[in-house]
């Protein structure tokens, strides 16, 4: 499968091009920076520096692109930590356990898990991108409606109640965010709920949606605190505890790996992306744990469980990208506008004829991982100190910034009204006991769950029977109803274990 | 005081210098012209990335040459083009912004479809150098060999094939005609809908519908996992030269051909701007125009797939309104996926 002398010839391209270096850290930087302001996306800040890009040689610019993928996967779960504010929409699983941490003045041990996970999964999607790249994107391509719409229907099984006090306002909340992520044009060309305002045609713009739902349910209850961290002695900034997170993530291998499959498979479907990798890699930890109770409330292995997830599904795209030609979502897609500025078309023909450059490509991000593990690293280290900020200082600055962030998307004033709009939605739920994670959870899903059922349907002719023809899709709802029926024993055991002995206590 | 003043003037100074350094550079434009005095900008109503974007900053250094001002893109993307039209609409007639922009199909269907408020006639065409035709194409995997094939299987049940399209597009009505052509009825048939040329293309190659209707050039990298079918034109496409054309399989058929091609790319202004500013609009057509001329500017789109042909205002703006009126007969088409 590995082509080795077109290996050799991609380390002496590498080795003999300082240019194919020197843009590793500038890219590296710029995607952590972006990322880590909440409202750009990742695939945002590929955006802004593509033009850049134009007057660069192929290899340096597919290597800057890529730096600046890398450096944003992982830059989005900064903020996310820090201010519970995911940075990019592929960090919101981030925040359910990542922010709790903070709050308990383990942030420098959050952060470095986050760092450290994120980085070994950029590295176990490079390592399977460069080993089961053809094999993986025929796979891919196979994916169709039926199997789209159960993985969709998982996640939001597995989510859907997160965070909430009780099970009902979990799912009234979720149900809230599927209403808001179906406003627009459907794939079948219907108008919803677009009220006549043109800047709804394309839906609720989800980011301001989800910084203004995340930052008002989260700021306004910090309202009386005077700094995120409450334990004055907790409020370190340490290399050292940031390193001790790190370790965390050596101790937690099956978390890991578990994220790092869902991550790469999810994250090679054409039109997923991280966003969903991260919720259902999150999802399946807390499901599968013997003590799913303890996510939500500082749990080092759901930071670890979400940003292995969203750190390698950027190989899982990259192999569909590579492979096939298609781009998976927006970053992606990019690459392959760079592709086409530098006179060269994606697809499986340039996979053949240039080895080399994929390989060369493939082993750039190795080095980037390692190299992200470095500055990363410095910058937690940085980013950490705004725990010592006050929070009069702080959240002003950051509500300044998100505003001014979601301005930036678009360009216009519909982002801040919409953060504005979700704000107050935020405010109003959390005020009211309702988990506000659990909305945009539905935001997030709810658009793919019901572009993709819409599409099923219309293959079947609205016949229901056909499902049968999909045993992959049938399969994914029986493991989820199984998976479900088991937990649901557990919970009755462990319910009713618990009852025996109050009951004992009593007595 | 004075300081303030002096920057401006300075600044001016340099422009100046710059322009003149430009005339010089390209001797057709009179040196006394004062517009463009500013940047230019290139308003592309797609995100980055895409055929338009890339388009327009790939003609940018060829275009600042010819009007010795720098040449900036702006990116303006949402609700099927509506929000950058909207936005171009609201910009004052003095000729420092064009679009580039794919305005036929997105243009009139914008406003069949999503009822945008502005007409398909107030926009001026003044170069569509690239077009994009919808083609019929199935999954290798499906082993379907002809159109003929599909129109037979089709007209015994019309359940037995499924139609990956997008909805309100140029394909959707490509098809919807065709079916119709053949007295296939539409409604019985498994359309499936795509929201994007992407989605659809990899449905079709996936092989999760059974025939695809869409534009034919964004299948080109994937060329090898598709059969194509038919192409919707009356003349040879250059991508696919062996693929048998709408126009030779109505006449077999017996059918009158009819289709409207799936994208007119190119560089757009206003209707009102044109009648407001004469002068200033020659200025920019003649810059177009010499920019998609220069040989330089040919080599180097045509590397990038990029086409560059010169059709000028007159059979641009023909091209462009009579997809437009195609579009509008069969609105009904379209409001039925």
């Amino acid at each position: 499968m590995i082509d080795f002398p077109a290996f050799g010839a991609a380390i002496s391209l590498l080795a003999g091009s300082p240019q194919a270096w020197i843009w590793v850290v500038p890219g590296l930087l710029i995607g952590l920076v972006f990322g880590a302001l909440p409202g750009i996306s990742v695939s945002m800040a590929m955006a802004l520096v593509l033009p850049a890009t134009l007057y660069m040689d192929f290899l340096p610019a597919i290597i800057f692109l890529t730096s600046v993928y890398t450096g944003a996967g992982f830059g989005g779960s900064i903020p996310a930590i820090l201010i519970n504010i995911p940075g990019t929409s592929s960090a919101v699983a981030t925040t359910f356990d990542g922010y709790p941490m903070a709050r308990k003045g383990l942030h420098s041990e959050a952060l470095g898990a986050a760092l450290v996970s994120s980085c070994i999964g950029v590295l176990i999607s490079y390592i399977i991108l460069f080993v089961l790249v053809q094999p993986l994107a025929e796979v891919v391509l196979r994916i169709g409606p039926f199997e789209m719409a159960a993985i969709g229907i998982w996640g939001l099984v597995l989510l859907g109640s997160i965070g909430g006090s009780t099970v009902a306002k979990g799912l009234f909340a979720a149900a809230i965010g599927v209403l808001c992520g179906t406003v627009g044009m459907n794939t079948a060309g219907y108008m919803r709920g677009d009220m006549g305002i043109p800047w709804l045609l394309d839906g609720v713009p989800t980011i301001p949606a989800m910084v203004g739902l995340l930052a008002a349910s989260q700021l306004f209850a910090l309202v009386n605190a005077k700094f995120i961290v409450e334990n004055k002695e907790n409020r370190t900034i340490s290399l050292r505890r940031i390193l001790a997170g790190g370790r965390l993530v050596l101790g937690s291998p099956g978390t890991l790996l578990r994220g790092s499959a869902i991550g790469v498979f999810v994250g090679a479907v054409p039109g997923v992306g991280s966003s969903i990798a991260n919720l259902i890699s999150y999802g399946e930890t807390r499901r599968s744990s013997p003590d799913p109770e303890s996510y939500g409330t500082g749990n080092p292995r759901g930071v670890i469980a979400a940003e292995s997830a969203n750190s390698s599904s950027e190989g899982g795209s990259m192999a569909t990208m590579l492979a096939l030609g298609i781009p998976g979502g927006g970053a992606t897609a990019i690459l392959l506008a760079a592709f086409a500025m530098h006179n060269v078309i994606g697809g499986p023909r340039f996979m053949e004829q240039n080895r080399d450059i994929v390989y060369a490509i493939i082993l750039s991000n190795f080095a980037q991982a390692l190299v992200l593990l470095v500055i990363g690293a410095g910058f937690v280290f940085v980013a950490s100190t705004i725990v010592r900020l006050p929070l009069r200082y702080l959240i002003p600055t950051v509500l300044v910034m998100s505003t001014m962030g979601a301005f930036a998307i678009e360009g216009s004033i519909a982002g801040p009204l919409t953060l504005l709009a979700f704000a107050v939605l935020g405010w109003l739920m959390s005020r009211y006991g309702f988990p506000v994670a659990a909305i945009v959870v539905g935001l997030l899903l709810g658009k793919l769950i019901e572009t993709e059922m819409l599409r099923a349907y219309q293959l079947a002719g609205g016949d229901a029977v056909r499902v049968l023809d999909y045993p992959v899709a049938v399969g994914i709802i029986l493991l989820m109803l199984v998976s479900l029926a088991l937990s649901l024993r557990r919970d009755l055991r462990r319910r009713a274990a618990l009852k025996t002995d109050t009951a004992a206590a009593v007595d | 005081m004075t300081k303030p003043i002096h920057a401006v003037s300075r600044r001016q100074a340099l422009l100046l210098a710059a322009g003149a350094g430009a005339a010089l550079a390209a001797p057709g434009i009179a040196r006394a012209q004062t517009f463009p005095d500013r940047p230019v900008t290139l308003l592309v109503p797609f995100a980055t990335g895409g055929y338009n974007d890339r388009l327009a900053r790939a003609m940018a250094p060829f275009l600042q040459k010819q009007l010795g001002q720098p040449v900036t893109v702006m990116n303006r993307p949402g609700g099927g083009t509506v929000l950058g039209n909207t936005f171009f609409m609201q910009q004052p007639d003095d000729g420092y912004m064009m679009m580039v922009h794919s305005a036929g199909p997105y243009i009139p269907l914008s406003i069949l479809t999503r009822n945008a408020r502005y007409k398909a006639e107030d926009f001026h065409m003044i170069n569509l150098p690239s077009r994009d035709l919808t083609l019929a194409a199935a999954a290798t995997s499906k082993g379907i060999n002809s159109i003929d094939e599909v129109v037979t299987r089709l007209k015994a049940d019309p359940r037995s094939l499924s139609i990956g399209v997008q909805p309100a597009s140029a394909d959707l009505i490509n098809m919807a005609l065709f079916l119709q052509a053949h007295g296939i009825d539409r409604s019985r048939v498994r359309v499936v809908t795509y929201d994007g040329g992407g989605p659809a293309r990899t449905a079709t190659a996936g092989g999760h519908v059974d025939v695809g209707f869409v534009g034919g050039e964004g299948f080109l990298p994937i060329r090898d996992r598709i059969k194509p079918l038919l192409m919707f034109t009356d003349e040879k496409s250059t991508d696919y030269p062996d693929v048998p054309l709408l126009t030779d399989h109505a006449r077999a058929a017996g059918f009158q051909p009819q289709s409207v091609d799936g994208s007119q790319r190119g560089f757009v202004v206003l209707k009102r701007f044109v009648d407001a500013q004469p002068e200033r609009y020659r200025i920019l057509e003649q810059a177009v125009e010499r920019a998609t001329k220069d040989p330089e500017c040919i080599s180097t789109l045509g590397n990038q797939q990029l086409a560059t042909t010169w059709y000028g205002p007159e059979a641009s703006n023909r091209a462009y309104l009579s997809s437009a009126a195609v579009m509008a007969q069969y609105a009904d088409l379209l409001k039925q996926a």
